[in-house]
């Protein structure tokens, strides 16, 4: 008897929270009884615009706090030893550990927010773009230091390619003005983040921001030249000489 | 050395942004450069700079650290503002034009032709055949001589400006909502509030400087921004949470957040009954569409039980059914500000005052504030910002409006009799009643009864909405044009005589702020060529029309003169402003300004000595000290989107340039970073259309075109149904397509809507 008035009870219980359960969402249902007008938006961010917010919220980083290990940071001569040129995504300098991935994950655990790696004695670049998770799409890995047409003589890169001169940095290279912020001398087309490589540890010691908790970069620092006119963006000068008579 | 050491001491004082030293790390050892301080010349939010200057050149610019504004931190149109002075084009001589041609003239010559065709217009046509149209960038001595030549010596109200077009639904809001101009809190409030309310307002663009500030307090504090826009924007990328809703329902949320507060038990209650009066005013009260459209609000006393009557209609439920902002979303917005935990302000710019109803929106936004008692005090309050930087000190404070006087009103007879006083003219000679505000002023020179307008610091033909009208208007042989400014501009294309004006630093001066702060730069530099103050153009040209005598202040020292002679209007514990000697001194100084201490928080008795009722707070703007919650209803825009025109357009600004850019697009750096203006799509509209990134695009309104390239997931999006165009372009014309509709009560123009076809180019 007693254990029949367990599972009764048990049953009434699994009723009574079904009841209150049904009776809840049916008021739910009540409450939204009109056809809602949100509709889902899509493609609802601005890719060029939102890279350093984002990412600033997202990692929770205290990039402010950050030490500078001066042993172990990288100088901009080391960046752009594993690039063919400024803006050409960087190869990988590393074993890897499974040839048939993606990337993604495997890549990601370190670049995405960086951390010091014993076993190369660095510290993990960060990427600007730890969305796109196809990485082995544009980063190689170097496999050999030989070049495919002189197989001799392989110890360099030299291959003919004209390398065009990265573009230069310093006090006073990109400034408009004594003192005025410099402006950004590079494209920003996927690298729109751009606390990755100019702050933190990894970031090459040249291009360390001193301020990375202003984040609204763009308040200060402009592209050089605007990446998408398709005007001339000469100095704005109105035609009104014409109609002046000197 | 000594800068540095200044720098250091200021660093303990305000920690957090302190950005001078750093830029002084950017300048050479030998560079020997003499610093002063001064305002920014741009935008409303009025931060402290300094200039370096090298033998009589502007070299360097650099943020003030001692200004509590930006405490040493610019925008990038700041630190490059001085570069505009190299521009080729600089207008350096007076130029009259002579047969469709204009010709190099000696600047008095230039005056005397002003002051005759003045004189004459006045004697052949009558006192209101002559206007002046000027700035919320004019200096508060150039906004005091114009009105008092205008309004004291010539007698008539021809005298309004082009903070018209961007503040004056902030004044009417606060002078129906509490009877006295400009915001009770100051920015020191970012530093103490919780959760930042931005309404219609790209902050991250537009104030810079006060968005970074507020980062600063998200990153130390948690403070939290929530962008509430009918845009995505840098701003919305950096905020904790945006909700954006479709254009105009922006009235109809703010009542139903209010709803919300009530039914929630969030109002704060004994505030209310002590400090609040309820009121409703005419409905249904028009669009201004048409010339000499005329409205005055009748006020009528209501109860709460009939504003509680009056809100059933706006329900979260039935009014996310038209704004699309979900239910869920205003209930949120409605704790934000209800719980009694949060601190919370409210700040809009141009959103909210660049409306059709204008005024009733800005009365709606205190409605929240003064329901839950957040106002007055550190960390809590709404709070409407400027764009231009002497629009609170000049337009606002020295009167340049049709009915305003440096203190009060036209219409009121004993601020007449003030101003006669002070002016030293007989009483009669000030109107009584307001004439053309700027819309209407410029209608009426298209009409022909303005035979005479001088505009100075100002673009209209770029600014005024439906330019496409206002041109050919000026084009006219009917209306003789002046135009003072300091580059060409297509306003000074139809001008008569072009006058050659200094820029900020080449003269000194005084600006006001948003936050209530006056802030006086000495002169720094020469201007080239014969380049004048705008003051000294107005006072030679009334010594040329017989008014010498008012007007007796020297040519070296008349800014100091004019300042200690306006003063005298404000004086009293509402309004003191403060003494040149301070002001010298002090990166700005916010008034009131009373006992040698700033006012930061006005209406509240910890801070404000004006509050006498012995009360917490005392709104003494009000004959009873009450503040008004007003009753205003959701009324449609004058145009909507239909099958013909679909889509909805708005206007506003970018970054990199400064309202028509007449100054910024003269910088290098600004320009090639922004060189045209363009036209924002949502990517699904763009796809509908099949429009491509940066193809030609025709956009077409009722009243006139204009192509420009298209934008898609760049700068910022649209709402569907929704397209987005800077202003600043003058080779790209929006304001040619733009509605000329205002808020009848501010007569403020609607910049942010009206309905367009898109076609390709």
């Amino acid at each position: 008897m007693r254990k029949r008035l367990g599972i009764i009870s048990f049953f009434v219980v699994i009723f009574i929270t079904f009841i209150v359960v049904w009776g809840y969402s049916y008021q739910q249902g009540q409450e939204e009884a009109y056809i809602p007008l949100i509709e889902t938006p899509t493609g609802n961010f601005i890719p060029s615009e939102s890279g350093a917010f984002n990412r600033f919220d997202a990692s929770g980083l205290d990039y402010l706090n950050m030490p500078v290990d001066e042993n172990h940071q990288r100088t901009l001569e080391t960046y752009y030893d594993n690039r063919a040129f400024e803006g050409a995504p960087p190869s990988i300098p590393h074993p890897v550990a499974e040839e048939r991935s993606l990337g993604g994950n495997t890549c990601i655990q370190c670049h995405q927010n960086g951390g010091f790696v014993e076993k190369f004695n660095a510290y993990a670049p960060v990427t600007p773009h730890p969305e796109m998770i196809n990485c082995r799409q544009c980063h190689v890995t170097k496999n050999t230091n030989s070049t495919f047409t002189e197989l001799a003589s392989a110890a360099s890169m030299e291959t003919g390619f004209a390398r065009s001169t990265p573009p230069k940095v310093g006090e006073g290279v990109n400034n408009a003005m004594p003192g005025s912020p410099p402006m950004m001398p590079h494209r920003l087309h996927m690298r729109e983040n751009c606390i990755s490589c100019h702050a933190g540890p990894s970031a090459p010691k040249e291009i360390r921001v001193t301020h990375p908790e202003r984040i609204n970069c763009r308040q200060c620092h402009l592209p050089i030249k605007a990446t998408q006119s398709t005007m001339d963006a000469s100095t704005f000068l109105r035609q009104f000489d014409e109609l002046n008579e000197k | 050395m000594a800068m540095l050491s200044a720098m250091t001491a200021a660093a303990s004082m305000f920690p957090g942004i302190i950005f001078a030293s750093e830029q002084e790390k950017g300048i050479p050892e030998d560079a020997n450069l003499d610093w002063k301080k001064g305002p920014c010349r741009f935008c409303g939010v009025g931060c402290g700079i300094l200039v370096g200057t090298e033998k009589g050149k502007a070299v360097a610019v650099k943020g003030d650290p001692n200004c509590a504004v930006n405490k040493g931190l610019l925008c990038v149109k700041g630190y490059h503002q001085i570069m505009c002075l190299q521009s080729k084009d600089r207008l350096e001589y007076a130029l009259v034009k002579k047969n469709g041609k204009y010709v190099q003239t000696p600047i008095s010559e230039a005056l005397d032709i002003v002051a005759n065709k003045m004189k004459e217009t006045i004697a052949s046509h009558g006192k209101d055949s002559v206007a002046m149209y000027t700035s919320g960038q004019s200096t508060i001595p150039e906004g005091y001589v114009a009105s008092k030549l205008m309004k004291g010596a010539i007698g008539t109200n021809n005298l309004d400006c082009n903070a018209r077009l961007c503040m004056a639904s902030a004044v009417t809001g606060f002078l129906t909502s509490f009877g006295a101009d400009e915001p009770m809190g100051c920015y020191e409030d970012i530093d103490y509030a919780d959760y930042f309310v931005t309404w219609g307002n790209n902050m991250a663009e537009m104030h810079p400087v006060l968005f970074s500030r507020m980062l600063e307090q998200k990153a130390n504090r948690g403070a939290k921004i929530i962008d509430f826009a009918t845009r995505t924007t840098r701003s919305s990328a950096a905020s904790d949470r945006s909700i954006l809703f479709e254009p105009q329902t922006d009235l109809a949320l703010a009542n139903a957040i209010c709803y919300e507060i009530i039914k929630n038990g969030w109002m704060n209650r004994s505030f209310v009954e002590k400090h609040c009066n309820f009121s409703k005013g005419l409905t249904n009260i028009g669009y201004g569409l048409e010339d000499n459209f005329e409205f005055t609000d009748k006020p009528q006393k209501i109860d709460f039980e009939a504003y509680k009557e009056f809100l059933k209609d706006y329900s979260p439920e039935a009014v996310s059914k038209y704004s699309k902002v979900s239910v869920k979303d205003i209930k949120f917005l409605a704790w934000v500000y209800g719980n009694p935990n949060n601190k919370v302000v409210s700040y809009w710019c141009m959103g909210m005052n660049q409306h059709t109803r204008g005024t009733w929106i800005n009365n709606l936004v205190y409605n929240i504030h003064l329901l839950t008692g957040k106002i007055s005090q550190p960390g809590n309050g709404p709070f409407s910002l400027t764009g231009q930087p002497s629009a609170c000190g000049t337009a606002r404070e020295v009167g340049t409006f049709t009915h305003k006087l440096p203190k009060g009103v036209v219409m009121n007879k004993e601020n007449r009799e003030l101003a006669a006083k002070i002016w030293k003219v007989p009483v009669e000679n000030i109107p009584s009643k307001p004439t053309y505000h700027a819309t209407e002023m410029f209608r009426a020179v298209d009409r022909g009864d303005i035979k005479f307008i001088w505009t100075q610091a100002t673009n209209p033909l770029v600014s005024l909405p439906k330019t496409g009208r206002y041109r050919p208007a000026m084009q006219k042989k009917s209306c003789f044009v002046v135009v003072s400014d300091v580059f060409p501009t297509p306003t000074s294309d139809v001008a008569d005589v072009i006058l050659p004006a200094s820029w900020h630093i080449e003269k000194g001066g005084l600006y006001g702020n948003s936050e209530r702060r006056t802030q006086h730069w000495d002169k720094m530099i020469e201007g080239p060529g014969e380049t004048m103050p705008d003051a000294w153009m107005f006072i030679e040209v009334a010594k040329r029309m017989g008014y010498g005598d008012l007007f007796p202040y020297s040519k070296e020292n008349h800014v100091e003169e004019i300042y200690n002679e306006y003063k005298q209007f404000h004086e009293g514990a509402k309004h003191e402003m403060a003494p040149l000697e301070v002001l010298k001194k002090e990166s700005g100084v916010i008034w009131p300004y009373v006992n040698g201490k700033s006012t930061q928080w006005r209406f509240n008795a910890e801070y404000d000595p004006a509050c006498s009722n012995g009360e917490k707070f005392h709104f003494y703007g009000k004959p009873d000290g009450r503040a008004v919650i007003w009753q205003r209803p959701f009324e449609e825009a004058p145009e909507k989107p239909d099958q013909e025109y679909p889509f909805w357009l708005n206007t506003g600004r970018v970054v990199e340039h400064w309202h028509t850019g007449s100054m910024t697009r003269r910088i290098p750096v600004l320009h090639q970073a922004m060189p045209n203006a363009y036209i924002e799509f949502h990517p699904d509209d763009a796809k509908a259309l099949s429009i491509r990134n940066g193809e030609n695009i025709k956009v077409t309104s009722r009243r006139g075109s204009c192509v420009l390239p298209a934008s898609i997931n760049e700068r910022g999006l649209p709402t569907k149904g929704q397209v987005f165009v800077p202003f600043f372009d003058e080779n790209m014309l929006i304001n040619d397509v733009t509605l000329d509709a205002f808020c009848p009560i501010s007569k403020e123009p609607d910049y942010k809507k009206c309905a367009v076809k898109v076609e390709k180019a």
